[in-house]
């Protein structure tokens, strides 16, 4: 196809004699054609970005509060520790928050040439969200379902992600527009990951995005049990034994040892209702997050506890959740739909 | 109807229908007519509601020019139809043409009821 310089060309059927001074075009056709080519160019920037992305994943809840955020940014984080080239989309339209947790708060995006480059937070990883578009951090997104839907194609199709070896995607909680619109536009998704926290409130509305999932076809990488169980330590007499009062009227018990210390593990929100969601839906359970205040303090301060404590027990467990999410990615068989 | 879908390996545009082949080997043709008329958007699927209006839509259907379509995947789990004439919004499922293959009502005897979805 050959371009002039205008982006559109128009071609009135039935007038093709030439004609002596051809009519001004109406600047509204000509904005509405102008609209036309720049969405028909976003449509082949997202069928570009199946073949830069090797990886695309997509992190859901049906519950609100179960921390998406926090999650998605220590996938994100925990896999570029290990050396890939990851980028985070924040599709939380209205409630943006991963830039401040990446200590990416304040930050301006840089245009040019008509897309949209990155942020960079810790460890390379780059970042889109609609927080880096708001003039100040308390203007409220108030935007119908249409106007999202436009701003999540322009965030697939108009930025520069360049090479990316996963791309996780945080969404807001439940299973409208925002989910579906991705799924939708973005080709070759490699699955959702479904988080959760323990307790029957919030796996229920787990069910439903995991039969969400089954309804688009997109495979369901498995579930995320977050604030698992919240694990205290301190010291003591050594040999001797300690008793907390535990949530539900549970006491629970544990010896001191040699120097003292003792450690005892509280299921804050009940305990293993993700792994039993998870096998009653027969989808994989991913592990267990613990109940970390250090990620609230890490998120209000934008240093996240996988970079604050690399080697700490909640980087680790996110280790553990990444790697079987990788297991499930290498066992999956993709197929393709020929069209001729 | 609890039967799974098998799924579908090839779609071969043809000058009036289009033939489809799934993964067993098995292939099935579904006109273009056929496919319009099951269109599944808000515009087109109220008007199968009454007989009248669905003969209307058949009706305005078979006269459009016979055109092969532009197909593309609607994520994972569909495809969608682009015409140079008429309707193009509709999203198909994999569950719908899979009911089409096999002459059988995509829409399973429900009306639409708009916004029910």
């Amino acid at each position: 196809m050959c371009m002039s310089d205008s982006p559109v060309s128009v071609h009135t059927p039935g007038n093709d004699a030439p004609s002596e001074a051809p009519a001004a075009p109406d600047p509204a056709a000509q904005k509405q054609m102008e609209q036309a080519y720049a969405q028909m160019k976003r449509k082949m920037a997202m069928a570009e970005i199946g073949k830069q992305i090797k990886h695309k994943i997509m992190v859901l809840s049906g519950k609100g509060g179960v921390g998406k955020s926090t999650v998605s940014t220590g996938l994100a984080l925990a896999l570029a520790q290990q050396g890939h080239k990851v980028g985070i989309l924040d599709i939380d339209i209205t409630g943006p928050n991963v830039p401040k947790m990446m200590g990416l708060d304040g930050r301006k995006l840089h245009v040019e040439g008509g897309r949209i480059h990155p942020a960079q937070g810790h460890l390379g990883v780059k970042v889109i969200s609609m927080a880096f578009l708001l003039e100040d951090e308390d203007t409220p997104v108030v935007w119908r379902g249409p106007i999202k839907l436009g701003a999540i194609q322009q965030f697939i199709g108009d930025v520069e992600w360049g090479i990316l070896d996963y791309l996780i995607i945080d969404f807001p909680p439940g299973t409208s527009d925002e989910p579906l619109t991705v799924a939708q536009s973005l080709p070759d998704i490699d699955g959702m990951v479904i988080v959760t926290t323990p307790q029957e409130v919030a796996l229920l509305d787990s069910r439903k995005s995991i039969t969400f999932a089954s309804s688009l076809k997109v495979p369901v990488l498995g579930v995320v049990e977050n604030m698992s169980g919240y694990t205290i330590q301190g010291k003591g007499t050594p040999g001797s034994e300690v008793e907390i009062a535990a949530p539900a009227g549970r006491t629970l018990r544990a010896t001191c040892d040699d120097e003292g210390r003792f450690s005892l593990t509280l299921d804050i929100f009940k305990e293993g209702g993700g792994r039993s969601t998870a096998e009653e839906f027969g989808v994989p359970f991913l592990g267990a997050l613990p109940f970390d205040p250090g990620f609230v303090r890490g998120g209000d301060d934008g240093v996240h506890r996988i970079v604050s404590e690399p080697e700490g027990a909640s980087a680790s467990a996110f280790s553990h959740v990444v790697a079987s999410i990788q297991s499930q990615l290498d066992g999956a068989s993709s197929s393709s739909l020929e069209i001729i | 109807m609890t039967e799974e879908p098998l799924e579908l390996r090839r779609l071969e545009r043809r000058d009036t229908d289009m033939e489809l082949t799934y993964e067993d080997g098995t292939t099935f043709t579904v006109s273009y007519d056929d496919l319009r008329h099951a269109c599944p958007c808000a515009k087109c699927a109220p008007l199968r509601n009454e007989d009248d209006t669905s003969m209307h839509l058949r009706r305005t259907i078979e006269a459009y020019p016979k055109e092969k379509p532009l197909v593309k995947t609607v994520g994972n789990y569909a495809i969608s139809f682009e015409w140079k004439t008429g309707c193009s919004s509709g999203i198909y499922r994999f569950e719908r043409i899979w009911d089409l293959a096999h002459r059988r009502d995509p829409d399973r005897g429900r009306p639409y009821v708009h916004g029910a979805w």
